[in-house]
C-alpha cells in the first residue's frame, strides 16, 4: 500500500484499438481489444472527471485510432469541462471538416498527426494502406481550424534516412511541435525489431540532423528527439518513474502504469468499471509494484542514477530478460546488457531493407468484432 | 539582456491556456505536453500577455504594482517573455509577425 502516491499529471485514454493503419512498429499489444469490449461513453466521462480530481492536467485521446469512436467529441467536451488540456493523437484518417468542427466546439486543445515518411510511396508502404495524401489534407485542415499541430514521426530503418525531408514537411505544414520518435520496441515493434532497427551510423547522423534543426527552429517549432535506447549507455527514465506521473486506461478499462505494461505477464490490472481511478492509482498492486526505489535489485539499488532513470523500463526488462524486476538491459551496468548488444549486432548482419518490400515485417492486424 | 521593441504586444499563444490548478489553487499555463506552474510575478506578467498592452505599457503596470522603477524591472520582464517565447508560448505583435 502506498498512501503517499505522488500526483499524476497525464492520462492516456486509449479509447479503441481499432485502426485503419497497419504500421509494423505499433506499440499496441499483439492481443488487441475487440470493439465489443470497449468502455461506454459514460465510463470514459467518469474516468475523465476522476482523473482531473486526482490532479491530472493533460489527457491524450489515443488508440488505435480514436476517430473510430463516434462519441469522441462528447469525451473531449467532458475533458474540457473537467479542466483537462486535451490532445487528439491520430492518424488523421477520418478527420473530416465536419469532425473538426465538432471537436473545435467540444473544446479540443491540440492535435497530433502521425506521418510515416515525407513522401507517399514509402509512407503508404509503412502504413500498409494508402494514407499519406489524406494526412496532408487533414494537416492543412487542422491549421485552417487554428488547432496547434504536432507532427509525430516514428523513426526506423525504413525512414531514418529521410529525416531532413520529414523535418521540412513538418515546417511546411505549420506544425508547432515535431516529435521524432525512434521506435520503442514493444508490441508489434518488438516482434519486428530485427527488421526495424537502424544502424549506429544511421542513428548518429539522425542525432546530428535533429540537433541542428532544434537550434534553427527554436521559438518556431518545438522539436523532440526520442533516442533509441538499444544504442544508448543509459536507460531511458521510463514514464519518469513507475506510478509517478502517468496513467494509461486501455480500451476495455484496464488501468496501466505505462501504455505497454501488458508486456509484464505477472501484472494484473484493475479496471475502471470496478474501482475508482484514485484507488487504482494509490492502492493497486500494479501501480505499487515498481513505485519508488524499494523494489530495486543491484546494480540499481546502490546506483547514483537510481533517482535519475529509475532503473529504466520495466517492460523492456521483462521482454529481454523475462524478469520485470531487474535493471533495464539498455543500461551499461546491467548484467544482461550483452544480450541487447548481441541482438543489435545480429540485426545489422545481412540486414534486409524496406526497399526489398519489407518482406520480413509482420503488419498489424485488427482484432475481430 | 536585450530588451524587445517597446511597441511589441505580447500575446499568449493560442496553444496555451491559463487556468487555476484544481489541486493547488495556483495559476498554471497548459500547453501541448507541458505545464508551467506560475509564481505571483509570472502570473502578473502572463496575465498582461493579451495582445493589447505593449511591452512598455506592461513594464509600467508591473513597475507600479511592485513599486520599483521601470528601468529596474524591464530586463526581468524581457527575460520572462523570452523564456515563454522559447517554449513557443508567445505571439508577439509589432507589425511584423515576430516569433511565430
Amino acid at each position: 500500500m502506498n498512501r503517499t502516491a505522488p500526483r499524476p499529471f497525464s492520462l492516456l485514454a486509449e479509447v479503441t484499438h481499432r485502426c485503419p493503419l497497419h504500421c509494423p512498429y505499433c506499440s499496441n499489444p499483439l492481443q488487441l481489444a475487440p470493439s465489443r469490449g470497449e468502455l461506454a461513453t459514460e465510463d470514459w466521462k467518469r474516468v475523465l472527471v476522476q482523473a482531473a480530481e486526482l490532479g491530472v492536467l493533460h489527457v491524450g485521446f489515443s488508440g488505435g485510432e480514436p476517430l473510430q469512436r463516434p462519441d469522441l467529441a462528447q469525451l473531449v467536451a467532458a475533458a474540457r469541462e473537467a479542466g483537462l488540456y486535451s490532445n487528439l493523437i491520430t492518424s488523421s484518417l477520418g478527420l473530416s471538416r465536419q469532425r473538426l468542427e465538432e471537436l473545435k466546439r467540444a473544446g479540443l486543445d491540440s492535435i497530433q498527426i502521425s506521418f510515416q515518411s515525407d513522401e507517399a510511396a514509402l509512407a503508404d508502404r509503412i502504413a500498409g494502406v494508402s494514407a499519406h495524401e489524406k494526412k496532408l489534407q487533414a494537416a492543412r485542415l487542422v491549421r485552417e481550424f487554428d488547432f496547434p499541430l504536432t507532427i509525430n514521426a516514428v523513426l526506423h530503418r525504413g525512414n531514418i534516412g529521410r529525416l531532413e525531408q520529414i523535418i521540412s514537411l513538418a515546417e511546411s505544414l505549420g506544425a508547432e511541435r515535431l516529435e521524432l520518435a525512434n521506435t520503442q520496441y514493444y508490441g508489434w515493434a518488438f516482434k519486428n525489431r530485427g527488421a526495424l532497427l537502424p544502424s549506429r551510423e544511421e542513428i548518429e547522423r539522425a542525432v546530428e540532423i535533429a540537433g541542428a534543426a532544434k537550434k534553427r527552429l527554436l521559438g518556431k517549432m518545438e522539436l523532440l528527439f526520442v533516442v533509441p535506447d538499444y544504442y544508448s549507455d543509459r536507460p531511458k527514465p521510463c514514464m519518469n518513474g513507475w506510478g509517478q506521473k502517468h496513467i494509461t486506461v486501455n480500451p476495455i478499462g484496464e488501468v496501466l502504469p505505462c501504455p505497454t505494461a501488458h508486456e509484464i505477464p505477472s501484472l494484473r490490472f484493475d479496471n475502471v468499471r470496478e474501482k475508482s481511478l484514485a484507488w487504482i492509482w494509490r492502492e493497486s498492486e500494479a501501480f505499487n509494484r515498481f513505485r519508488g526505489t524499494e523494489w530495486m535489485p543491484d546494480p540499481c539499488r546502490s546506483c547514483e542514477f537510481r533517482e535519475v532513470d529509475f532503473g529504466g523500463c520495466r517492460c523492456q526488462a521483462a521482454l529481454i530478460t523475462g524478469d520485470a524486476a531487474v535493471t533495464d538491459p539498455a543500461c551499461q551496468f546491467s548484467p544482461q546488457r550483452e544480450v541487447l548488444t548481441r541482438f543489435v549486432e545480429s540485426s545489422q548482419d545481412g540486414r534486409t531493407e524496406f526497399s526489398d518490400g519489407g518482406r520480413e515485417l509482420v503488419f498489424r492486424q485488427n482484432a475481430g468484432g | 539582456m536585450q530588451l524587445p521593441p517597446s511597441d511589441m504586444r505580447p500575446k499568449l499563444s493560442s496553444r496555451a491556456r491559463l487556468q487555476t490548478d484544481k489541486v493547488t489553487g495556483k495559476p498554471i499555463v497548459l500547453y501541448p505536453e507541458g505545464v508551467l506552474m506560475l509564481n505571483p510575478t509570472g502570473h502578473a506578467i502572463v496575465s498582461l500577455c493579451t495582445g493589447e498592452a505593449t511591452f512598455e505599457q506592461m513594464v509600467a503596470k508591473l513597475a507600479a504594482r511592485y513599486k520599483i522603477s521601470a528601468q529596474e524591472i524591464s530586463p526581468q520582464v524581457a527575460e520572462y517573455l523570452n523564456r515563454l517565447r522559447e517554449r513557443n508560448l508567445l505571439e508577439t505583435r509589432d507589425g511584423s509577425e515576430n516569433g511565430k
